[in-house]
């Protein structure tokens, strides 16, 4: 009953005109920010900062969550239509996402990333809703053991990430993991792999090697093929556009799985919401039963990563919210902008405001709400982008990518970077490596690494501590299993054969 | 007679200085090297607030985020920017640790020109509220009885927080481990979790906390108690005669700028720490008021890098300079 009445409360603060205002412009602003490659949620919401402070704390909140939110939104839109990822958490969407658009699917795979969203981020507030003081308890039962087991879990995706070769993926994942150990160690302060540079000490933008290799890698590939300067298909009318009911069908399994891991992954403070739309990614494919087509452009593919990084926003809220902990930059910035409007976020500041808390809550389902109604009427217009033809697509490509880059840490070095990582991502495809695994590594090393690091520090140097402690030694176990499936798959299909010549 | 005349002098040098007066002509850069929601980048968002409440810059100023090397890239981004009319930077204490032990960190603070000492962040010596550690004696007696056994989290190794450590080890002989992890949040989990024993944490930080129930404070890094924990002991009283390692946080410019620019950001942030703005941030967030000029700022650089130098080779990590 606590919990309706607050939330009858909440919407009752939540639609006044003011603050659906505020939350109209949040949610608009973030769409913007997610679709622009680059500027990202945490470098907005800091911008605007200082203007919060004329307004009521409630009406910035709401305005500050919905630029949060919108973004995830908004991310992938480019990923999808130009394989370039617009924020971290939208790379997973470029690989079937992208591929869609080339078989003509653009609109239906853009109108499945925003209903998935509006699913997932709507069972994401609902989770922040119930569950939130529990759910912040088991967030505490996660440390260093078992971020390594989540993250060997993640690695682990490699298997399914994987093209024809499991070698070859192999090798892009380790050359990820090198990636990610360039810059300064955060235990000893030794800068690695830096070559002298300075701005290497604080190592490698995911955001720049993504979109170097992804973006920048297919327009390189693209370009070779001269003579096929075909415009790629894109068919009239919305009801064309948007997903049939088959489509939505097929994601049915997606719009739960996206909503559970994201929200799930998003509680723990020390995962993000890039590491949660890898893992519904994987885990969508590991069920699929049609697995070998994912990569091709299957809706699943775009439903689930979509769904996970909405759902992880509320998720992210709880530890945030109920303990006064940041998992993110994002969450981090808000926990500032909570503390400059005069609040203490902490353990007791649901009890101490608990009408803020619940205007939050009801403006995120309004404000989820009108990202579906703002999304939806855009995928056609976005659509149109693809009827460019290649000579215009691709500059407008290389340009957004490094206007995008630039604009994250305004630094020519990183648009050097970026040419550097375009050439890579070339070559990989000419030899036929996959680019996602290298992506995952560099996404999942870093922490993988420092979380390995801290259980052997905690233990004494003692890896036993990896494997005695329940929720790490579960994860490692399915790591391991997700590993050894392909070489059950072989094995059978090697018995089948025996079986076959026998007869 | 006399001092009329250096009343005379100093008004003159201020109508001069008012006369060939530098004013910031376009929106001033503050460059910070901690990322949106870190500390510098925080305190430099509170000040460009304070600044326009108060109204003491005739333009905006805007945060720039240089991350990474423990304050290396930012300051030699302000090195860079030699001569730079519109540009400052925030430092804190890691900006004189880091060049110790980095060398690959060209750019020290010496390099930059300095304008003020801001704040000295006080800390808390915290445990979890169900920790069989009353008293900072009880931490240290359980730590000498397992060496290594017992651990604290923490920032990087140059952070305060080891620095504290490492003083306290030397004191009492104790050994104890200590974790690294990149955000704040994550070592306040870590304690809360119960998968580390000890943290040093700021006083803000800990407030809710401790009112909440999930954590207890063993003693403060002061030299008084602090109006928030009048029943705390300071290192001092609880037995433990370590010299008081406060966070520093303050103001630099770019190395090549004129005597009158210098006056000019000095006599700003002397009048922002005089105003009501600023003693109200200081009590919010329990913060010390550490305001120095730029002339003692240079003598503290001095009695600082020699303090941590001490501190970093007693703990058996090199020291490059």
């Amino acid at each position: 009953m606590d919990v309706l009445h607050g939330l009858l409360h909440g919407f009752a603060i939540a639609i006044q005109p003011a603050n659906l205002l505020w939350c109209f412009v949040g949610v608009l602003l973030g769409t913007i920010v997610g679709v622009l490659p680059g500027l990202g949620p945490p470098a907005t919401i800091a911008m605007l900062l200082p203007l919060t402070f004329l307004m009521q704390p409630a009406g910035a909140m709401i305005m500050l969550a919905g630029i949060y939110y919108g973004a995830k939104y908004g991310g992938s839109t480019t990923s999808i239509l130009l394989n370039v990822p617009g924020e971290s958490a939208s790379v997973v969407t470029c690989l079937d996402g992208y591929q869609m658009a080339r078989k003509g699917r653009a609109g239906a795979a853009l109108g499945i990333a925003a209903i998935a969203s509006f699913v997932a981020g709507t069972v994401g507030v609902v989770g922040l809703m119930l569950v939130a003081p529990p759910l912040a308890r088991f967030a505490l039962a996660f440390s260093s053991p078992e971020y390594f087991g989540l993250m060997a879990l993640g690695l682990a995706m490699v298997v399914l990430l994987a093209g024809r070769s499991l070698v070859k993926a192999l090798l892009s994942m380790l050359v990820g993991l090198w990636l990610a150990g360039i810059g300064t160690d955060l235990f000893t302060s030794v800068p690695r792999f830096t070559f002298g540079q300075l701005e290497l000490l604080s190592g490698l933008d995911f955001v720049v090697v993504a979109i170097g290799v992804f973006a920048l890698g297919e327009v390189l590939a693209n370009m070779e093929a001269a003579e096929e300067d075909r415009v790629l298909p894109v068919p009239k009318g919305l009801r064309n556009l948007l997903p049939t009911g088959q489509d939505l069908r097929d994601c049915r399994f997606a719009f739960v799985n996206g909503s559970l891991v994201g929200f799930v992954v998003g509680v723990l403070p020390g995962a993000g919401s890039t590491i949660a739309s890898f893992i519904s990614y994987g885990i969508e494919k590991a069920f699929s039963r049609r697995r070998e087509q994912f990569g091709t452009g299957v809706i699943e593919g775009v439903a689930a990563p979509e769904g996970a990084n909405n759902a992880e926003t509320g998720g992210a809220l709880v530890p945030l919210l109920t303990l006064g902990i940041p998992g993110s930059s994002t969450t981090a910035i808000l926990l500032a902008a909570l503390v400059l409007w005069g609040f203490k976020p902490g353990p007791l500041f649901l009890s101490d405001n608990p009408s803020l808390f619940w205007s939050l809550v009801a403006s995120m389902y309004l404000g989820n709400v009108m990202l579906l109604v703002l999304n939806l009427p855009l995928v056609p217009l976005f659509a149109q982008v693809l009827r460019a033809p290649a000579f215009v697509l691709y500059p407008v490509i290389i340009g957004i990518s490094m206007v995008g880059v630039y604009s994250t840490g305004t630094s020519l070095f990183d648009v050097g970077l970026l040419a550097g990582f375009g050439l890579l991502g070339y070559l990989m495809r000419k030899l036929d490596y996959p680019s996602a695994p290298l992506i995952l590594g560099l996404v999942l090393g870093g922490a993988m690494e420092r979380a390995l690091r801290q259980s052997l520090m905690m233990s004494g140097g003692h890896l036993s501590i990896l494997v005695t402690r329940p929720i790490a030694a579960t994860m490692l176990c399915l790591a391991l299993l997700l590993l050894a499936v392909p070489l059950f798959a072989r094995l059978n299909a090697w018995r089948m054969q025996a079986m076959e010549e026998e007869k | 007679m006399k001092t009329t005349g250096i009343w005379v002098a100093a008004l003159c040098a201020l109508a001069c200085a008012e006369a060939s007066a530098f004013t910031p002509t376009r929106p001033v850069e503050v460059v910070v090297h901690t990322g949106p929601g870190g500390g510098s980048d925080l305190l430099a968002r509170s000040v460009a607030a304070m600044m326009e409440k108060e109204k003491l810059l005739p333009v905006r100023m805007r945060v720039v985020n240089k991350t990474g090397g423990g304050g290396a890239v930012a300051a030699a981004y302000l090195a860079e920017r030699k001569g730079d009319q519109n540009t400052i930077g925030f430092f804190t204490g890691v900006w004189l640790t880091n060049p110790l032990v980095s060398d690959k960190a060209k750019v020290t603070l010496r390099d930059l020109q300095p304008i003020a000492r801001l704040v000295l962040e006080p800390a808390l010596i915290a445990v979890k509220a169900d920790s069989p550690y009353k008293t900072l004696k009880d931490f240290i007696a359980a730590a000498k009885q397992k060496p290594g056994e017992l651990k604290q989290s923490g920032g990087s190794i140059t952070s305060r927080d080891n620095v504290v450590r490492q003083l306290l080890q030397q004191e009492t002989g104790a050994r104890w481990a200590f974790i690294s992890f990149p955000g704040g949040g994550e070592r306040i989990a870590a304690l809360l979790g119960g998968h580390v024993d000890l943290m040093v944490i700021e006083p803000e930080e800990a407030g809710q906390h401790i009112r909440a129930g999930n954590m207890r404070v063993l003693a403060q890094v002061t030299e008084k108690r602090l109006a928030g924990f009048p029943d705390v002991p300071t290192l001092k009283e609880a037995g433990f005669d370590v010299p008081v390692v406060p966070q520093v946080r303050g103001v630099v410019a770019p190395p090549g700028i004129p005597a009158d620019e210098v006056a000019y950001w000095e006599e700003v942030f002397r009048k922002l720490t005089r105003s009501a703005s600023w003693k109200k941030f200081l009590a919010d967030n329990q913060f010390e008021d550490g305001y120095q000029n730029a002339a003692d700022l240079t003598k503290f650089y001095d009695q600082f890098t020699s303090q941590m130098r001490g501190i970093l080779k007693e703990a058996g990590i090199k020291v490059v300079r």
